[in-house]
């Protein structure tokens, strides 16, 4: 029986009143604010193996926190335990490659990678031992093996392998680089993202053999992670393209192409 | 948010989000925001309902540990809401009142008015809605929850922390407080 008198009254005004509609980035200003106070749960739980004492947490976190308000203003971020991806230009970064980034001898003409401050040129067949793991590589014989390898010893061992540009690998936003193959000992937790907040980055969740990955695309980003050692890294190198980012749980790898997600994610799923 | 074509549902984005993962939370956000603000206005109408609304669902996320799987995620948010909008109706130090305004404009899906609509004059709208802030707060939130959330019993009893039992008691309360507010507001009321 439908309502009558009053109750009818009351519903009929309830329609009629002047409700304020949420502003349309309302769910992402909710996103930002939970990515902004990493101390609340469920936000860190359960990474002691990452960040280890709450002692240690704090500080750390107190890093984080400063390493987001030294963004430049308007970058927004998504966090990831472990990994936090943050959109936008970093503060004081470089819009593009830098020479002052390269390692000391390195020129273009050095290699694939040779200007992007990924470390120290590394011979290809002494990668895996200078890395401390074993460095994967895409079985794709179209792709072929990496034409330069990389270490970042400022950034907990983190390895990059380059390709040059040629025709089934098209120049990057780095003109020298066709792919770039980066891999660290940290972890990419579960994370689901649709897209990006406020910025003109998105992240796609995707597959990669069956576990989660994300496909990032769009404006410059930037991200910082806590390595398995429990060094704090903050990764501010300007990336080259498109990315893909997964892990297979131990380490986490960054694929960086012109090619668009669904070959990102063939080359990915060929690496072993 | 869809996974292959296919809307997640509700538990499938909460045990996502219990995880630690934040956008499957984002679209959980979405899907509740205008409930939510609305909650936060009705309760305190005086305030930012869209801020309170946004750092209810903050807490919430931050309290999706305490989630009963399986039940349902609204009138649990809207609990949270609740909690946030009279806290800040009670650091703000006022009575929250007369700020619900009636809309001048028709809303688009009012394109074609229901009968009681459209002889409910904007001047009887009026009249009610002064009577209903002239309630106290518990009456003007059960009348609210009921009939401007349109929340089920059950619904309004999460929402507000109360018995189901009390909803009933305190509504019928509320309306007998509200018919009384209309008969002193304008001689005869209106349905009454």
């Amino acid at each position: 029986m439908p309502p009558a008198g009053l109750e009818a009254d009351l519903l009929e005004l309830g329609r009629s009143l002047a409700w304020a509609a949420p502003a349309p980035e309302f769910a992402s200003r909710v996103t930002q604010r939970i990515v902004s106070r990493p101390v609340t749960q469920p936000w860190w739980r359960g990474r002691s193996v990452v960040f280890g004492r709450p002692v240690r947490r704090a500080v750390l976190i107190a890093v984080a926190l400063l390493l987001v308000l030294a963004a430049v203003a308007g970058a927004v971020g998504l966090g990831l335990p472990g990994l936090r991806i943050i959109f936008g230009v970093p503060a004081g970064a470089s819009p593009a490659p830098s020479a002052s980034q390269a390692i000391p001898g390195a020129s273009a003409s050095g290699g694939p990678g040779a200007t992007l401050g990924l470390g120290q040129l590394v011979a290809l067949d002494q990668i895996d031992g200078a890395a401390g793991f074993h460095v994967v590589r895409p079985t794709d014989p179209a792709i072929g093996p990496p034409e330069t390898a990389w270490i970042d010893t400022a950034r907990a061992n983190q390895v990059s392998l380059a390709w040059s540009p040629r025709p089934n690998l098209p120049p990057t936003l780095d003109p020298g680089v066709g792919l770039l193959l980066t891999q660290f000992d940290g972890r990419l937790d579960n994370g689901f993202f649709s897209k990006a907040i406020g910025s003109g980055t998105t992240v796609e969740p995707v597959h990669v053999n069956g576990t989660s990955a994300y496909w990032v695309s769009g404006q410059p980003h930037f991200y910082f992670y806590t390595a398995r050692n429990g060094q704090f890294v903050d990764d501010d190198r300007r990336w080259v393209g498109d990315a893909l980012l997964w892990s297979d749980g131990t380490y986490t790898y960054r694929l960086e192409t012109s090619l668009g997600r669904d070959a990102a994610i063939r080359i990915a799923e060929s690496v072993r | 948010m869809t996974v292959e074509g296919r809307p997640l549902e509700d538990e499938e984005l909460i045990e996502r989000a219990q995880r630690g993962e934040v956008m499957p939370y984002e679209e959980l956000v979405r899907r509740y925001q205008d409930v939510a603000v609305r909650t936060a206005y009705v309760i305190s109408p005086d305030g930012d309902a869209e801020d309170a609304a946004q750092e209810a669902f903050v807490k919430a996320y931050a309290a999706l540990g305490r989630f009963r799987t399986g039940s349902p995620f609204r009138p649990w948010l809207l609990r949270i809401v609740a909690n946030e909008a009279r806290n800040r109706r009670r650091s703000a130090g006022r009575r929250a009142g007369l700020a619900l305004r009636v809309a001048e404009d028709r809303r688009p899906d009012d394109a074609a008015p229901s009968p009681e609509s459209a002889v409910l004059a904007s001047e009887r709208r009026a009249i009610l809605l002064a009577a209903l802030n002239g309630l106290r707060d518990d009456d003007r939130e059960v009348i609210s929850a009921r009939y401007f959330l349109e929340l089920s019993e059950g619904e309004t009893a999460e929402a507000l922390g109360i018995p189901r039992g009390t909803v009933k008691s305190r509504l019928s309360r509320a309306l007998e407080r509200l018919r009384v507010q209309l008969g002193s507001n304008e001689p005869g009321g209106i349905h009454v």
